[in-house]
């Protein structure tokens, strides 16, 4: 048994008041008790662990939302709002064709299946529009874009149906387009380029900010969360060693094993909390990287090689500004997938050279001042976002693009000798909606896109799956060491009853 | 550039992450110095480009470029006396903005993917066509293929020319002057037949003399006017987008289109270009 000092032994309420001897005097020697201190020691200890169990509380909530928002929430909408741009650069293709097919209604998969894509990408445009609209609700900025939108695509769609309706009626044949009919679609299909597809695409690229400044400040307040947890934790840790030595001095115990025990677990508890946090932001931030903003890089490939490929009807249909849509086409090539070449000729092969040499990209070394590399959105960018085992499927899509390329060289030299029908024949492959080459490319470009977006479920799973356990281990482990530090504390307190 | 606050809390995070030496603490605390938070920019424009930018006698900066950045750094919270312009050459465009001598450059600067290695570009603010500028009692060049045989003169160190050799096949003779501006002196001269680059550099030239040339009006190809920022500073590049959003909507860029190449017979896009995109 110890033998405590005789003063005190004396329970605090018997002390005499000294002379002169004040309130803060009175609680000084009031402290100056064992079991005073040893009450000051384990209400710290007790308080320290509740603010533990707080700050982790507050930290794994806000890393759950944070994922939940970019898991459930912004993140898809944010792919969403990409299928604007791709239904709407559909819904001009599609036109174009129509019009290049005139009075054959065979060409390739035929005038209705080319009028009813038309119609499905309308129908996906407006949802998609309606997602844009939810997601940026309060930014008056892009508000007025949707509007805007919203607005030219009505008077889009009466300047298409009125070039197709001037078309039939003048029963204009396969790649000879009434004059004024014509005239009607490229008003059309230059507020299309103008007005809608910019502000289409910037809809989308606004998105990936929204998605990327949540995901930025999220990650930010559960850092900050997180030094607060090895802040309080370290301080639980100190408070329970300290009433662990006090305890050892003063009843000459060698140590108190229940306390030794709360002081591992809160070690447990704040490493573990620290832990879960940290493997889940990592695995949220690579949901993000390699998953949605890889998927939507992807998404946007195969936008811009729906209008790229559109130029091909546009170039057929328009003689007079078939240099442009040549141009044009060149350009949107040039942004799905990027080698220094000044014209067709050139880039078809520039694009050989990336299938024939995949997986190494061609000028990726850096070492050619003139060659800046393999760019665009399939470039080096989609290989850097490959994650293990997808390269097969990267290599799909830049087969299906070359393909695509291939045939646009045989469609262009038909066109230059003159083979207006054989050069329509061979667009209206590519563009065949079962077997074409383009197909082929959205299908491969579908499953890479895919699995991204696998990529990007699994890691957000990852992350809730980390943050799991915590919703009970949390409570139940601060009720543990709670109990621990009574349990550890109070036959010492029961000395002096 | 200095900067209107630091971000302090990131950075106590981090010593307070660092000091108690929990792991992974500093992965995930990643703001990094961004213009957004500037309270003063060095922006760097052309200074020899009539109309875009041009630095005066008194050497202050006017043209659209100049009035496009004055607006921007408005919307990122920078009073049009905390803007510095400096004018550079198109060859140290880059450079200038990698050592960090200017903060933004908005100099006739098209965006393209070699560039985009380097330079993290915000717009573009405007999509200029490169197109044919030609003697106003030149009647015969309707279209760019009439030019096949006559010469076309570039500026040093472009290949605007080679865009109509090589790249729409037409054969003509590719002249080289110094700079552009020397190309309109021969033009006006008779020395060569077009000057050909993009439409909004034309533009300029044929603001100050309206009735000595015109154009052939046979756009081709996209030149993409981006701001350029430095590589990777993302937020800014968000903000200017937001900013040349903003300025289309506005009507901003629709008065100062006019205002600058009013004179003009140029055929001006006023609805916001096709951004390229942050990351």
């Amino acid at each position: 048994m110890t033998t405590p000092q005789t003063d005190q032994m004396r329970p605090p309420g018997a002390q005499a008041p000294g002379p002169g001897g004040g309130r803060p005097a009175r609680f000084r020697r009031r402290l100056r008790t064992t079991p005073a201190r040893v009450w000051l020691l384990s209400a710290m200890s007790v308080a320290a662990i509740v603010a533990l169990f707080g700050s982790a509380a507050f930290t794994l909530n806000q890393a759950r939302d944070g994922l939940n928002v970019l898991g459930h929430n912004a993140g898809p909408q944010a792919m969403a709002t990409t299928q604007l741009y791709l239904a709407l650069a559909d819904m001009d293709a599609r036109m174009a064709d129509v019009l290049l097919m005139g009075t054959d209604h065979d060409l390739g998969s035929g005038r209705e299946d080319a009028l009813e894509h038309y119609e499905g990408s309308r129908a996906r445009a407006n949802e998609a529009l309606l997602q844009a609209a939810s997601l940026t609700e309060g930014d008056t900025v892009e508000e007025r874009n949707v509007q805007a939108v919203l607005d030219g695509m009505g008077t889009y769609e009466q300047l298409a149906t009125e070039a197709r309706l001037i078309n039939d009626e003048a029963a204009a044949p396969p790649g000879e387009v009434d004059g004024a009919a014509l005239e009607t679609y490229r008003e059309a299909t230059l507020l299309m380029h103008t007005e809608l597809l910019p502000k289409a695409f910037n809809l989308g690229l606004d998105s990936s900010a929204i998605v990327r400044a949540n995901h930025e400040e999220g990650q930010e307040s559960v850092a900050i969360g997180l030094v607060w947890v090895g802040v309080v934790g370290v301080a639980a840790v100190a408070s329970l060693i300290a009433l662990q030595l006090y305890l050892r001095v003063r009843f000459r115990r060698r140590f108190n094993v229940f306390l030794l025990a709360a002081t591992a677990g809160s070690v447990v508890l704040t490493v573990g909390v620290v832990l879960a946090l940290t493997t889940s932001g990592g695995h949220q931030s690579r949901a993000k990287e390699e998953g949605l903003d890889a998927a939507m890089a992807l998404a946007r490939a195969g936008a811009i090689a729906t209008d790229m490929q559109a130029d091909q009807s546009r170039y057929l249909a328009d003689p007079e500004r078939a240099d442009n849509y040549q141009q044009t086409y060149l350009d949107r090539a040039q942004a799905v997938l990027f080698r220094p070449a000044t014209n067709l000729d050139a880039y078809y092969e520039q694009i050989d050279g990336v299938t024939a040499s995949y997986p190494d990209l061609p000028g990726s070394g850096g070492s050619d001042e003139e060659d800046p590399g393999t760019l665009g959105y399939l470039g080096q960018r989609a290989q850097d976002a490959l994650l293990p085992g997808q390269e097969d499927a990267l290599a799909d899509v830049l087969a299906a693009y070359d393909a695509i390329q291939d045939r646009d060289r045989a469609m262009r030299a038909a066109a230059m000798e003159g083979d207006t029908a054989g050069a329509i024949d061979e667009r209206m492959g590519i563009a065949h909606s079962e077997d074409g080459v383009f197909r082929e490319y959205v299908d491969a470009l579908d499953e890479l896109t895919r699995l991204h977006e696998e990529a990007f479920t699994e890691g957000i799973d990852r992350g809730d799956r980390a943050l799991a356990p915590w919703t009970w281990a949390l409570p139940a482990g601060t009720l543990v060491l709670l109990a621990l530090v009574v349990a550890g504390v109070r036959p010492r307190l029961a000395e002096y009853r | 550039m200095r900067y209107r606050h630091r971000r302090t809390v990131a950075a106590a995070a981090l010593a307070a992450a660092a000091v108690l030496g929990l792991p992974a603490c500093s992965a995930v605390v990643g703001e990094q110095a961004s213009l957004v938070d500037a309270d003063s920019l060095t922006v760097g424009v052309k200074y020899d480009q009539p109309g875009l930018g041009l630095e005066g006698e008194d050497g202050g900066f006017t043209g659209f470029d100049v009035d496009v950045a004055l607006y921007i750094a408005d919307r990122l919270g920078v009073a049009a006396e905390d803007v510095e312009f400096v004018g550079l050459v198109s060859s140290e465009r880059e450079d200038k903005l990698v050592s960090g001598e200017v903060d933004m450059v908005l100099a006739t600067y098209s965006i393209t993917p070699a560039r985009k290695t380097e330079v993290t570009f915000g717009g573009p603010y405007y999509v200029a066509k490169q197109d044919v500028l030609v003697r106003a009692d030149a009647t015969d060049i309707q279209s760019v293929r009439d030019l096949e045989g006559g010469s076309v003169c570039q500026g040093e160190g472009s290949n605007s020319a080679r865009r109509i050799t090589e790249g729409l096949g037409i054969d003509v003779e590719q002249m080289d002057a110094p700079s552009y501006s020397a190309c309109i002196d021969r033009l006006r001269e008779g020395d060569v037949d077009a000057v050909s680059t993009d439409n909004l550099i034309l533009a300029g030239f044929l603001a100050e003399d309206p009735s000595a040339f015109r154009f052939v009006n046979n756009p081709f190809t996209d030149e993409k006017y981006g701001v350029g920022l430095p590589y990777g500073d993302v937020r800014a590049c968000e903000a200017v987008n937001k900013a040349v959003s903003e300025m289309y909507q506005d009507g901003t860029a629709a008065e100062l289109l006019d205002t600058w190449f009013g004179e003009t017979d140029l055929e001006v896009t006023t609805s916001v270009p096709q951004f390229e995109g942050c990351s």
